[in-house]
């Protein structure tokens, strides 16, 4: 199981990664961690000509606090989240969602950036930051843009990212101190990619009720609607009515587990 | 026994010799192993699960390192043949490269050579097999009536073999009281050994032999195999295994892979290495643990079982394996499906079913995990018909003490033991009246507690007869055992049988401590090689330490007559008066050491007494338990569990195993076995299932789909040890190996049987994951 | 199609030359004949070629050696001194937490992270770090034992 033969740069700067991610003659990836990428690769699901391995770019590594947002770089590990040495803005959502991905190993090799750019419906930062109303800022030949991560997820293994585009950062919105924050993945092993996840984030002061069902085989299901923290049949309902017209439609068993998913992330937010 | 047990020896907890080297990263796997010159294998595989191949593209570059059938057939190389010798047996050939014909997904076709394995697999990635595809069986059940596509197509139909065992059990039928029947399915699972099999085969030129250092259970049957399929004497075939990362039984036959490897190593005169990867494990040897039964209890109206019959299917996949052919577990599963229970009326149909499914090996445990998923169902089900709980009547059915020892309704040979006494202890330890109030009371989080127990006895050690029976090409006699004292007062052991993770280099160590005294440290076990050690049909069976170490006392007590001699001798006393003990010949006060006895053999062979055994210090000796019929090890697992019903999952909340496992030469190693077993047993119950599409595709790959029992998955297993020495084997020995394995599915789907009752659920197939669980509450609801 | 990487391994410094797509397992086993670390999977899952990169664990098969320039990367068989390793090595013999031995030089690499990064753990904890490791023959009963014996016994002598 070993990979087709592919070619590695690692540029010094962002400019420089750009500058090969744009060639056209060539089919090019960006690479960070590897870790959701190298087994595509050894698997032989995956055959670029070449890998421009980001991991290192400065702009891409830190984090910094930005006004009422936190902005991490696309090459910032899970594991450093999960660590928290950083001027948290979530209350230790963040940390906390980072502490369940995988496992501690692929945690300190894997990236934000890198699991999104990935858009595995299942994974956990495409829910969370989902609900968490988090963008994602895109580097690209034309400079830069802003996409909110509701709209960057556009299928499995689909995102708006642009030829030649690589994530750059993702800032996630301050919770004020009254925020609360429900997450629950259905898993059957630790660390395994999530058959359904429920993520909630409850901030009255902010306006924000929003609820997310993810692991769907397509983008995560955002519902912005207080009433289904409140009143369980309006939640199920409503979940059922946005499963209903989703890529699991056809399941009834799925669309059940996902209920749950939901039911215990509120639940999570509603002591 | 001529000495007092020790610190070191039988029964003592010593920590293993093996776990230096492979703590610091310094054991050696095939993988580890390269040599100059050395070329790696990349197999071609069929992506059809059956097919006819009409032709190969090779790129023209590629010519010289792409081989087929028909490149081995012009050697004159063999396919690979196991037959069963029992009347009906149809036989398949197997080629180690498909020959014109591909019956399942992952099936070699081609082999491809290149310096190092990435190379071998980008040629791989460029030939094309040009295929006619046919019709395909993925279901035995559906396998089996006419008109199904048939996988061998000389065959009348799909079945290697039909056995009937039993009479007619038409009057109890006909009069019994309780009458409880079930559909019960066990799924397709993969062994997974953390290490994969792995192979290098080179022709030594001074030796004159093909060697293949080959991760196996059994280097001595691959030896013969081999040789057979290559056209050539044993004597030119010399199999090792070095260290060898697990086995299960996947490492316990001859491959196609192995076959290939060596005739290249041959034909290219270069050392050639093949290791299997992962997703070539969980695709091409998904082979194991798929039985039905259609299966009904007759019992009075307290539970006694009056009477049972069955119908079994075994999936047996495509080919038939060697050694252990394609009929040995559908052919178990008639003569042990009555377990441990004493009962008069008994009728059992089985079939080997072939489809287009990779042969079936037999994993852990063997026919026995699926046979007490049956079985331990019907116990609960008989329960429950006649509203008892079913540990009482599980307790009743069980043949008792004082019947010990006992042959059953299929005239196996139960040695010892008290059984119902394993079931009283398992209540007791997992506090049954504690769960019961939980029950009753409910949890504050909606989940549904159940508790679940499962009793089976273990045959290991199989013996001659019954292989004699099967006719298969493997039958187990004597196991012999060679003991060489060093010049140095040490002690060399030589078997047949492999250890791969059993820690036999410790455990046998302690069995010739236990007659010598010698240190274990100073006694080296040479085992897994074919140019240095005894023929041995090799470790399966659960068989290596009651037969194996058997033979190393019996070749220990022989050495330590040889010791007293010399020593009598030197000490001037009669051999009668002496004895061996500590490591030294005593005779009164005087002693003389085994290192001095030893000197005196290889360095002052002047003292010697005129008749001293000309045979000196080394030896082999052979054994055989008194019986025939192997050891029967038996255990109760009882098992707490709360069920999620929104969600199907399962959480394990106590786990204990009450066993007999008669004299442990090692606790710990036997600790360690029952725990790893439990863990496979949980993967089976919960986990572990390759599915497949209609059209014989394998739909797991990886461990992202395939998913086995990780540390939360697992539980801190409890183990009651009851210890009932076997009255047939050396120190009372039983064989453990494999029993961890065989109750788990059954314990946990009483357990999450006993948790859905309320809602008028049940499950009995495995694995029981959450779908399963969801649609049967769904299935309840309606 | 080859690249030159320099980097530490077992606190050597080694300078190399790789093909981008050989993963740092296969190139620490067949280039630096340092066969410890072991490949059980090779997509991620298994855990048994868990090794240390700047004394982080990480996954060798879906690590490509390229990408490990200027990095250190420390092997089982760079930890015979490391103090550690040494408790675990004790323990696991002691507890039985190893059988066949191919998952163990992860394990040990796993638990030593455990051991540093989580003192205060207890038996769940442990289960849930160590989860990305598999084991077939323990049955893990062993593996947690010695490293709950690692914990207590560091307890004790810093109490």
């Amino acid at each position: 199981m070993k990979a087709a033969l592919f070619d590695y740069e690692r540029p010094d700067g962002l400019d420089g990664a750009l500058a090969l991610l744009s060639r056209d003659d060539l089919s090019v990836r960006p690479v960070a961690g590897s870790q959701s990428l190298g087994p595509m690769l050894n698997l032989r699901l995956v055959q670029p000509d070449l890998l421009v391995d980001v991991s290192r770019l400065p702009e891409l590594t830190g984090i910094r606090r930005d006004g009422d947002h936190l902005v991490i770089g696309a090459s910032v590990t899970h594991a450093r989240l999960e660590d928290g040495d950083y001027p948290d803005v979530t209350g230790g959502a963040l940390a906390r969602v980072a502490a369940g991905i995988a496992y501690r190993p692929v945690r300190n090799r894997g990236t934000i950036g890198g699991s999104l750019a990935h858009a595995d419906p299942a994974a956990d930062w495409v829910s969370a930051l989902t609900a968490m109303g988090a963008s994602v800022v895109l580097a690209g030949p034309a400079g830069r843009r802003t996409v909110p991560m509701d709209g960057f997820i556009l299928g499995v293994f689909e995102t708006a990212l642009q030829p030649g585009e690589v994530i750059a950062e993702v800032r996630v919105p301050a919770f004020s101190p009254a925020a609360r924050w429900g997450y629950y993945k259905v898993c059957r092993k630790t660390g395994e990619f999530s058959h359904a996840t429920g993520a909630v984030l409850l901030d009255p002061p902010r306006g924000v009720a929003r609820a997310v069902i993810g692991a769907v085989s397509g983008p995560p299901l955002v519902i912005d609607d207080p009433a289904v923290f409140t009143d369980p049949a309006r939640r199920d309902a409503v979940a059922a009515d946005r499963l209903a017209t989703s890529s699991i439609a056809g399941d009834p068993a799925a669309i059940r587990t996902h209920m749950v998913a939901l039911a215990r992330a509120i639940a999570q937010v509603n002591p | 026994m001529d000495t007092p047990p020790t610190a070191a020896g039988v029964g003592a907890r010593v920590r293993r010799k093996e776990d230096e080297r492979l703590l610091r990263g310094r054991g050696r796997f095939v993988g580890d192993i390269a040599m100059p010159g050395m070329l790696e294998l990349a197999f071609v595989r069929s992506p059809v699960a059956h097919a006819r191949i009409r032709g190969f593209e090779i790129p023209e570059e590629h010519r010289d390192a792409v081989f087929t059938w028909a490149d081995m057939a012009a050697a004159g190389i063999r396919p690979i043949r196991a037959v069963s010798g029992l009347p009906g047996f149809k036989v398949s050939e197997q080629p180690a490269l498909a020959d014109g014909k591909v019956r399942f997904v992952g099936e070699p076709v081609a082999v491809c050579v290149a310096a190092t394995r990435a190379e071998a697999e980008d040629i791989a990635a460029q030939i094309f097999v040009d295929v006619d595809e046919l019709p395909v069986n993925t279901d035995m059940l559906e396998a089996v009536k006419p008109g199904a596509p048939k996988v061998h197509e000389h065959w009348a139909d799909n079945v290697f073999l039909e056995t009937n065992v039993g009479g007619s059990i038409a009057d109890v039928a006909a009069t019994a009281p309780i009458k409880v029947s079930r559909s019960i399915r066990t799924a397709r699972q993969c062994m997974v050994p953390m290490e994969g099999k792995g192979v290098l085969a080179h022709w030594d030129r001074q030796a004159e032999q093909i060697v293949l250092t080959a991760s196996t259970q059994l280097p001595h049957i691959v030896r013969a195999g081999l040789a057979e399929c290559l056209g050539i004497e044993q004597g030119l075939v010399r199999v090792i295994a070095p260290d060898v990362g697990g086995g299960f039984g996947w490492k316990g036959l001859l491959q196609p892979e192995e076959v290939v490897a060596a005739w290249l190593a041959m034909k290219l005169d270069r050392p050639i290495r093949w290791t299997e990867d992962r997703r070539e494990h969980l695709v091409a040897a998904a082979n194991c643990r798929e039985h039905h039964y259609e299966i009904t209890a007759y019992a009075d109206e307290r539970g006694k079982l009056l009477g049972l019959e069955a119908d079994a299917w075994v999936d047996a996949g495509s080919y038939s394996v060697y050694p252990f052919s394609a009929c040995l577990e559908a052919a178990q599963v008639g003569s042990i499906l009555p377990g441990p229970y004493d009962f008069q009326n008994y009728r059992c149909r089985t079939f080997s079913v072939a489809t287009n499914k990779p042969p079936i090996v037999p994993y852990r445990g063997v026919a026995r995990t699926g046979v007490c998923f049956a079985m331990e169902q019907m116990i609960d089900a008989v329960a429950e018909a006649v509203g008892r709980e079913p540990w009482e009547v599980r307790a009743e059915n069980l043949v008792p003490p004082e019947k010990m020892p006992f042959d059953n309704i299929t005239k196996k040979h139960f040695d010892s033991g008290d059984y119902p006494e394993s079931v009283r202890q398992a209540v007791a330890a997992i506090g049954l009246e504690g769960w019961r109030a939980r029950q009753t009371q409910g949890e504050p989080d909606g989940r549904m507690i159940g508790v679940g127990f499962a009793t089976y006895c273990e045959q290991a050690a199989h013996g001659t007869a019954v292989y004699h029976g099967w006719g298969i090409p493997m039958v187990p006699g004597h196991e012999q055992a060679q003991a060489r004292v060093t010049p140095d007062g040490g002690l060399e052991l030589r078997v047949g049988v492999q250890s791969h993770g059993q820690g036999m280099e410790t455990t046998f160590a302690q069995v010739a401590h236990e007659v010598l005294g010698i240190p274990i440290a100073k006694i080296k076990l040479v085992h897994g090689d074919t140019g240095l050690t005894p023929y041995s049909t090799g470790t399966w069976g659960s068989r290596s330490m009651v037969m194996a170490g058997g033979a190393v006392a019996t070749a220990s007590r022989q050495i330590a007559e040889r010791l007293r001699k010399i020593g009598a001798h030197l000490l001037q006393a009669r051999v009668e008066d002496t004895v061996l003990r500590g490591g030294a010949v005593h005779a009164g006060a005087a002693s003389v050491s085994i290192k001095e006895i030893a000197h005196t053999w290889y360095r002052a062979p002047q003292l010697l007494p005129a008749d001293v055994d000309r045979g000196g210090l080394e030896l082999t000796a052979g054994y055989k338990p008194k019986s025939d019929h192997g050891t029967f090890s038996y255990a109760t697992h009882a098992v707490a569990v709360a069920v999620d019903p929104d969600l199907g999952t399962v959480e394990i909340l106590d786990y204990v195993v009450v066993e007999d496992a008669g004299t442990m030469v090692n606790p710990m190693v036997v600790d360690g076995q029952i725990c790893g077993g439990v863990a496979q047993g949980i993967g089976t119950a919960l986990y572990e299932r390759v599915p497949y599409d209609e059209t014989g595709q394998p739909l797991s790959s990886t461990f992202a789909d395939y998913l086995i029992p990780g540390f939360t998955e697992v539980p801190h297993v409890r183990i009651i040890h009851m210890v009932t020495p076997s009255p047939y084997t050396e120190f009372g020995v039983k064989g453990i190996g494999e029993g961890g394995a065989i109750a788990p599915p059954a314990a946990l789907c009483n357990a999450i049987n006993d948790a859905l009752r309320p809602l008028g659920a049940r499950v009995t197939s495995s694995p029981m994951t959450p779908d399963a669980i969801l649609s049967a509450i769904a299935e309840a609801g309606r | 199609m080859t690249k030159t990487i320099t980097l530490t391994i077992n606190g050597r410094r080694v300078t190399a030359q790789v093909s981008p797509r050989t993963h740092l397992a296969d190139f620490l086993r067949e280039q630096q004949l340092l066969t410890g670390t072991h490949l059980g999977c090779e997509h991620g899952v298994c855990g048994a070629c868990t090794l240390l990169i700047d004394g982080q664990p990480a996954r060798s098969c879906i690590t490509y050696a390229v990408a490990c320039d200027g990095r250190a990367v420390t092997t089982v068989e760079g930890l015979d001194a490391d103090p550690t390793a040494a408790e675990l090595r004790d323990a696991f013999s002691a507890e039985h937490g190893l059988q066949c031995g191919f998952c163990t030089p992860g394990m040990l690499v796993a638990a030593r992270d455990v051991v540093l990064r989580k003192p205060d753990a207890d038996d769940r904890q442990i289960r849930v770090e160590m989860s990305g490791n598999l084991c077939r023959c323990t049955g893990y009963v062993g593996i947690v034992n010695a490293i709950r014996r690692v914990l207590d016994a560091r307890k004790t002598n810093a109490g």
